[in-house]
């Protein structure tokens, strides 16, 4: 069947793009250690173990709401699902003896213990209130430190296991849907523009991933010089002017090129809707799109929240919890395809 | 670093030993590894490290570690030139090569390549932002301690007074603070 799609009609039924919409979420990030203990990567499994015993019991003294439990008590697709949903990190689930996960149901806290560092206290937010984030790490990091002592210098501030770390530890992420800067060949740019300002530009599974699905993090590179204010204020500031960006991205695509658009949009949905194998990253790819018109309101019956929802269903960890069984590859890419098939069947283009 | 069997004198060398069917590296101070090794193997003397021995007793496995520990004491110490946390006991290369700093005294013991680096890192020098307050309770204790120090050296009396007296207002607060809970 040939799509002749109506290349005006985008302009004319595409509402405002919500700012939030392209901003997913943020993160804030501090790294802490003890003092006379060897940070994580040379410590025996003896020193690992008291650190983890230090915290569990920092955590218990105060109304946390959070229990911190060993990583290798929990099973392997539980693992994987609060890697997907960024609560933990792969570095965390390579170093299991002694790693531990502080964690609660729909809290917007949690803590890593042997990581890189004894200590990563993570504070979480929507779109761009990463000062929200801020506050609430900043919370949780002033109730830990009546229990327990943290290796600081009144010269290089926190001190970390590695330098990239020192000063602050912290580290504030937003992450970003940039995929009509792609569309329109300009985020290569942005990216350089954005490293020129100190920035570090990462893909959706953080250091070293590639941005599937134009899905990009950006946080601060420096950590030692600035206080934490000022930190996050300038993340989100430059944020805010990377969705500026995106949005007029977006807005060029429909008046400009709307056949480009379209074309992206409906080539991904045929997909979606009739494919029988599907890997996370070509899942990721099509739903990125799909993402993108949902946002712009190209699509019936579908919003960019249901989108953002079968981004975390269809990753491996979250399939398996799903099935409540261990899957091959195969089988998953099988299992996915089917999942996303049924779950846009009604979905169509509006042009 | 503590020594990890009698928790006072430093630790001056490591021994492994088995713990419930688990090799386990314990960093541990002269006395104790000596006792250590009398305690295992009352009829044999102490090992004394050196690179032409081999392990005779293959009948002792203890002996097999305790050398085995030593020899990586005799090649840490042919390492001597490269600067070594006094604390962790990481030489340069080793935290090189994994870009990892072995513990917080590292900073300090490596500061002359590290400061550069920082710089690198981060085009500053000097922490801005938080501070914990125990830890800057401490720092100030030591900095007093050690003016005090110098100040008694020095025969200035009059100085030596009143950082006493200072000491010992902050000593006061923290312990109607309750001290520290750790």
């Amino acid at each position: 069947m040939r799509m002749t799609p109506d290349v005006d009609a985008p302009s004319k039924r595409t509402r405002s793009v919500p700012t939030g919409d392209i901003a997913m979420s943020c993160r804030v990030r501090l790294a802490r250690n003890l003092e006379d203990e060897r940070f994580p990567d040379w410590a025996t499994e003896r020193d690992r173990d008291r650190v983890f015993a230090k915290v569990r019991s920092a955590l218990a003294a105060e109304k946390t709401g959070l229990t911190l439990k060993p990583v290798t008590s929990f099973a392997e697709q539980h693992l994987n699902m609060l890697r997907e949903s960024h609560l933990i990190s792969k570095d965390l689930l390579e170093r299991a003896a002694g790693g531990g996960i502080a964690y609660a149901e729909k809290s917007p806290v949690c803590v890593m213990v042997n990581e890189e560092d004894h200590l990563r206290i993570q504070g979480f937010s929507d779109g761009l209130d990463m000062r929200s984030a801020w506050r609430r790490a900043d919370a949780l990091d002033t109730l830990l430190e009546r229990h327990l002592n943290y290796a600081w210098s009144p010269r290089l501030g926190y001190l970390t296991a590695c330098p990239s770390n020192v000063g602050t530890g912290l580290r504030a992420g937003t992450m970003l849907h940039l995929l009509g800067l792609r569309l329109l060949g300009e985020i290569e740019a942005v990216v350089r523009g954005l490293e020129r300002m100190r920035l570090l530009v990462r893909g959706i599974g953080g250091e070293g991933s590639e941005a599937a699905g134009q899905i990009y993090q950006i946080s601060n590179m420096d950590t030692l010089g600035v206080d934490e204010e000022a930190i996050v204020l300038r993340v989100m500031r430059i944020s805010e002017e990377v969705v500026r960006q995106e949005y007029n991205a977006r807005v060029r695509l429909i008046q400009e090129s709307p056949l480009v658009l379209v074309d992206c949009l409906a080539r991904s949905l045929c997909v979606l809707q009739n494919a029988r194998l599907l890997s996370t990253v070509e899942a990721l790819e099509f739903l990125s799109a799909m993402r993108l018109g949902a946002s712009l309101g190209l699509f019936t019956r579908l919003k960019v929240q249901e989108v953002d929802k079968l981004i975390l269903l269809m990753q491996p960890g979250h399939m398996q919890i799903g099935m409540d069984a261990a899957l091959m590859s195969d089988e998953r890419d099988e299992m996915r395809a089917g999942l996303l098939s049924r779950k846009l069947a009604n979905v169509k283009l509006k042009c | 670093m503590k020594c990890e069997m009698c928790h006072e004198a430093d630790a001056a060398t490591v021994i492994r030993k088995s713990v419930a069917d688990e090799m386990q590296e314990f960093f541990v101070c002269q006395d104790c590894a000596d006792k250590e090794v009398h305690r295992e193997t009352p009829h044999v003397s102490p090992p004394i490290p050196s690179l032409g021995e081999t392990n005779g007793g293959a009948g002792v496995p203890l002996m097999g570690m305790v050398l085995d520990a030593a020899f990586e004491i005799v090649g840490r110490s042919l390492n001597l030139k490269e600067p070594a946390c006094p604390v962790c006991g990481i030489l340069r290369d080793e935290y090189r090569k994994r870009s990892r700093l072995g513990c917080p005294a590292c900073y300090e013991a490596f500061s002359k390549e590290l400061d550069t680096a920082i710089v690198d890192l981060h085009r500053a020098t000097q922490h801005t932002g938080k501070t914990p307050e125990k830890a800057r309770a401490a720092w100030h204790r030591q900095q007093l301690a050690s003016a005090l120090e110098d100040a008694v050296k020095g025969q200035r009396y009059e100085e030596a007074i009143a950082l006493r007296d200072q000491l010992s207002i902050l000593n006061g607060s923290e312990t109607a603070k309750g001290g520290s809970p750790q």
